[in-house]
Formats: structure tokens, C-alpha cells, sequence
């Protein structure tokens, strides 16, 4: 046997070792992590019960359903829109693990875009996850990409047209469940998902619909709150309860002309009353360091902490950063904030929650101390 | 569609290895074995 030929042996064997090793690593991207729901659970229902066409899809997705004993009105929480918001899927864990209904209906999606949760954004260096210390040890969460896989979803077009408005955006939109609402029955696997996502506000008449995001620290829209008209009210209630407990939050209007966002669509095609949060992920930024797990959970980057101290960034950015605690605690306040507007403003629809820990609780106990 | 592009991309497979085998030059031969990883994933459908 030639030289040549033994080292093609030996190169085909370490390839094959590279390519189980790694291959296990992404297959593991593709199941659930385990969530461990409150008592007052009252079922886990599919997406694909409202949208049959998600049906043995990788979009289809759990949906928990909480039910006071009286009747009331009906939040729904959009948690992992996009996976690499990573308060925005940790929010609504938290909700599913603590949440007390006295009255109405509150349903959570943890992983509103399932598929982005099975893999990362290319050339990013984003980890797989990052980990948190709860009562029962270490737990793990997915940090996943802005967009559907494109092993589930393929080929993108050039220009990504947006069906019920004719906007046109670049190709790689095409797979970003925030451009594809209201959705589309015959659509691709995301406007599918936004479909069903659509089919549950109409089928179980959600009164108000909470879309949790996060952003760069150097985006224009962050610790804010974006409202559709119909739910201005609500958002300048509850922005105005939270600058009393001195958290820094501005309202945005939902521009008019900007298809495909929950903000927009879901109040112009559904009877809801959309509003989205952000908070600022230095994660997702371009000006950080290394992408690792602690910058996802501590916040921490000295790049953005000079970018702050020039004034570049459109929220305060000091050595403490923003870690994933303060983000968490800002979106569970966002909501309890929102539902007691909501609550104010449409007597005898009430929804009365509880069991969720208070913003100062959050950050000095640290989210783990509320999972179980 | 999906089944076209796997073919394709079994075909590029079936001669990148043929070509690691008939390769004379080391360099060459890690060089397509680089290559090999990701395609081999994306033809199993894992990345
Ligand atoms: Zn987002």
C-alpha cells in the first residue's frame, strides 16, 4: 500500500471521528430541553392544533395553557421569536414555571420559532447555550439563531416578498418569523408558523398579545415598548408604571408601512392588541468581544462599556452591563405591567396573575432562584 | 427539491473521495478532507 493511500486512511477516519463528534453536538441542538411547568398548568397544548398544515413539522411547537378558575380575559406571551434574544425565551420559561391564574387565561410559547432554536447564525460564534444555577444544579438553555434552519427551510430567494403586503426585503427575511405575520396556509415553514401562531389568536380570542425581543446595544429601538394604535393605550399605562419604579423604558409607535411584525399585523389582521418589548443583548452586537456563554448571562463587555462612556449606544452601558437577570426581570415587569393596563382599561375582562417575582426580587436573588 | 440537492451533494461527496484516494500531494489530501466535513454533514441533513 502507497504512502498516499495511508494517509488517505487516516484522514477518512479522523473525519469520520470530526464528523460524529460535532453532528452529535448539532443533532442535540434539536430536542427540547426539559421545562418544569407550576401547578396551575391547565394543559400543553400543540401550534399545529390550531394550524393542522404544522402537523410532524419542525415548526410545530408546545403552547401552555393557564386557566383562572374564573373567567376573564386572555394573554398570549410570544417567548424565542427570535432564539438569539435569549430574555425573550427565559421570560417565558419563567412564566411557565411560576405562573398563578386567579383569573382568565394566559398561553406562553417558550419556542415561537422552533426550528431557529435547532442551530446558530453562520460566522457568528454564538455557543449552543448557556447555563444557569437553579435550586435542583446547573440547567441548560438553547441560544439559537434569528431565523428558521435552512435545513428546514430552503432555498432563501434573492428578494424576500412579503405575502399579504407585497414589501419587499432581503432574501434571508424569508426565514424571520417577525417579517412573515399574519402568515400564510400554503406558505414557507415560517409564515406557516406565524399562521398558526395567527389561527390561536383568532381560534381562542386573545385579547392581548406580548412579543418578547431583545436587541444590540447600538440599535435605535431598545428598552422599549412597540404598540400597534389599538394598544397605545395599554403601552403608555404600563410604560408610565414602570418609569415609577425607575426602569427606563420609551414607547414607539408600530410604523405603518413595516410588514410582517407582530406589532403590525397581528392588529391588523386579528382582534388582539399586540405590543413587543426589547431589551439590550451586548450578545447580538457587532461591537463585542467573544461571544461565550457568560457574555449571554453576565452582559458584561468593555468594548460596549466604552461605546457607552462615547455615547454611541442608545441605553446606559457601565462595567455592569446588562446581564440576563436585569433583561429577564424588565420583560416579566413589561408584562405584569401591561396586563394590569390592559386589566384598567376593560373592566369585567379581567386577568389576575400572580406567583411572578417582583423586579428588585429578580435582580437580587438572580433568575435562577425562580427556576426550579 | 430537497432530494435533488442531497443527490447533487452525494455526487460532489462520491468524487472529493475518490479524489482524496487518487491524491499524491499530503496538503491536497487534508485540504479535501476539510472540505468532506461539512459537505458529508449537510448531506446527512445535520448542519
Ligand atoms: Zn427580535
Amino acid at each position: 500500500m502507497g504512502k498516499h493511500r495511508i494517509i488517505a486512511i487516516i484522514l477518512t477516519g479522523v473525519m469520520t471521528l470530526v464528523i460524529i463528534f460535532t453532528g452529535r453536538e448539532f443533532k442535540d441542538m434539536h430536542a427540547d430541553i426539559p421545562i418544569f411547568p407550576s401547578d396551575d398548568l391547565a394543559e400543553v397544548k400543540m401550534l399545529s392544533d390550531y394550524f393542522e398544515g404544522l402537523k410532524n413539522t419542525p415548526g410545530d411547537t408546545q403552547v401552555y395553557v393557564f386557566e383562572g378558575e374564573e373567567e376573564g380575559g386572555s394573554v398570549l406571551i410570544l417567548g424565542g421569536t427570535h432564539p438569539n434574544e435569549p430574555s425573550s425565551n427565559l421570560t417565558s420559561i419563567l412564566f411557565v414555571e411560576n405562573l398563578k391564574v386567579d383569573k382568565g387565561r394566559v398561553f406562553v410559547i417558550t419556542e415561537s420559532n422552533k426550528s431557529a432554536f435547532t442551530h446558530n447564525d453562520p460566522q457568528e460564534g454564538s455557543p449552543h447555550g448557556y447555563y444557569i444555577e437553579t435550586a435542583s444544579g446547573q440547567r441548560f438553555f438553547k441560544y439559537g439563531s434569528r431565523a428558521t434552519n435552512p435545513i428546514h427551510q430552503w432555498p432563501d430567494p434573492d428578494v424576500y416578498v412579503h405575502a399579504s403586503s407585497g414589501q419587499q426585503l432581503s432574501g434571508s427575511e424569508t426565514r424571520n418569523l417577525n417579517r412573515a405575520y399574519p402568515g400564510r396556509e400554503d406558505g414557507t415553514l415560517t409564515e406557516k408558523v406565524a399562521y398558526g401562531i395567527t389561527s390561536l389568536i383568532n381560534k381562542e380570542q386573545i385579547d392581548l398579545t406580548i412579543d418578547l425581543h431583545e436587541a444590540s446595544p447600538e440599535y435605535p429601538v431598545i428598552n422599549a415598548m412597540v404598540a400597534h394604535e389599538t394598544s397605545a393605550d395599554i403601552a403608555s399605562f404600563a410604560i408610565l408604571e414602570m418609569q415609577f419604579q425607575s426602569i427606563e423604558i420609551a414607547l414607539e409607535m408600530s410604523p405603518k408601512n413595516l410588514h410582517g411584525l407582530s406589532h403590525r399585523e397581528l392588529g391588523d389582521f386579528t382582534e388582539t392588541y399586540p405590543l413587543l418589548m426589547e431589551t439590550a443583548n451586548p450578545a447580538q452586537g457587532r461591537l463585542r468581544g467573544a461571544t461565550s456563554a457568560e457574555l449571554i448571562v453576565e452582559g458584561i463587555d468593555p468594548i460596549y462599556e466604552k461605546a457607552g462612556n462615547a455615547g454611541f449606544l442608545f441605553v446606559k452601558f457601565d462595567e455592569n452591563g446588562h446581564p440576563l437577570n436585569e433583561r429577564v426581570a424588565r420583560h416579566t415587569t413589561g408584562i405584569i405591567e401591561i396586563v394590569k393596563a390592559f386589566n384598567c382599561l376593560n373592566s369585567g375582562k379581567e386577568i389576575i396573575i400572580g406567583g411572578i417575582p417582583g423586579y428588585d426580587d429578580m435582580l437580587q436573588q438572580g433568575i435562577g432562584a425562580y427556576l426550579r | 427539491m430537497t432530494l435533488i440537492y442531497r443527490l447533487i451533494i452525494l455526487l460532489l461527496v462520491t468524487v472529493f473521495i475518490k479524489m482524496l484516494y487518487s491524491e499524491k500531494n499530503i496538503q491536497n489530501q487534508i485540504n479535501i478532507s476539510l472540505v468532506l466535513i461539512p459537505l458529508v454533514m449537510r448531506l446527512l441533513m445535520i448542519k
